[in-house]
């Protein structure tokens, strides 16, 4: 099922749609305004290249944020009652990076489900990894 | 340093620095940024991106972007090498942060372990940020992990 609107809904195992979201220098230069985390090696290319990165990178907090609106559109209406990311490698600003997520287990009683999220990256390194607790409302 | 020693380092600076409280600040959540934030990320939900909606609030992670101006405590030890790289984050939402709210912030050490692997042993050093509103109500855990490798 590609949207879940009831806690009924949710499988154990079931995988959440996967999201390619943008991550353009102008989204990535939004965030980075929005969070006053204006650093070069965020939104210019060359200057991140002068600090050793491949290109500009898109913020960790930012690639959180990103999981957590594939989750919302996963789940219209759910609380995420927590979201824990690992920052494993570097994701590119311009490039195609791939969101996925997974149910691992669920709570009958706090209509409550547990998500494991990893973000891919365009050559396909993984880079995030993390796990979530959404909380279904009915 | 041998094995021995460095792991006893790493108990006493454990038990010296674990659940210090150093710094503290506030933050004002406002409209425009909260909901900037919310679209840069792809939000689709009202709640986070309408500002006439009944139920709008800031986005799970928006207080990750909340640096208070101290890193670690005063005379803190050396431990490890470099500033450290960003490990990643834990935010655990207790309540809906509103926009206009004024949040306090407290900050403290939260564990100091390290973990050996084929690179070699690595520090993680967990500072946690508790974020209260006005009516003292916590609203916002963040943990952030800051990786050093082990000199």
């Amino acid at each position: 099922m590609s949207t879940i609107y009831k806690f009924a809904e949710v499988e154990l195992g079931d995988e959440l749609p996967n999201e390619t979201p943008d991550v353009s220098m102008a989204k990535v230069t939004s965030f980075c305004t929005s969070a006053k985390h204006l650093f070069e090696r965020f939104t210019d290319h060359e200057a991140a290249k002068k600090e050793g990165f491949p290109g500009a990178i898109v913020p960790g907090i930012m690639s959180q944020g990103l999981l957590a609106a594939m989750i919302h559109k996963w789940a219209p209406g759910c609380n995420i009652m927590s979201i824990d990311t690992v920052f494993r490698g570097s994701l590119l600003v311009d490039s195609n990076i791939t969101m996925t997520g997974a149910v691992t287990d669920t709570d009958d009683d706090e209509m409550t489900a547990e998500l494991d999220l990893s973000i891919i990256a365009e050559d396909g390194r993984t880079g995030v990894i993390g796990t979530a607790k959404v909380q279904f409302l009915s | 340093m041998n094995q021995a020693s460095s792991q006893q380092d790493m108990t006493s600076v454990r038990q010296d620095w674990v659940g210090v409280e150093f710094d503290w600040a506030t933050f004002e959540m406002k409209t425009d940024e909260m909901i900037e934030w919310a679209r840069a990320c792809g939000e689709t939900d009202a709640r986070f991106l309408d500002p006439g909606h009944h139920d709008f609030q800031a986005h799970p992670g928006f207080t990750t972007h909340c640096m208070s101006g101290r890193v670690l405590p005063e005379n803190f030890p050396k431990i490890g090498g470099g500033f450290g790289i960003d490990g990643g984050k834990r935010v655990e939402v207790h309540a809906p942060i509103r926009a206009g709210d004024v949040l306090t912030a407290t900050t403290t050490i939260a564990d100091i372990f390290d973990k050996t692997g084929r690179s070699g042993t690595m520090i993680f050093i967990v500072q946690r940020m508790e974020f209260r509103n006005a009516a003292g109500e916590l609203v916002s855990t963040v943990d952030w992990k800051m990786i050093k490798k082990a000199e």
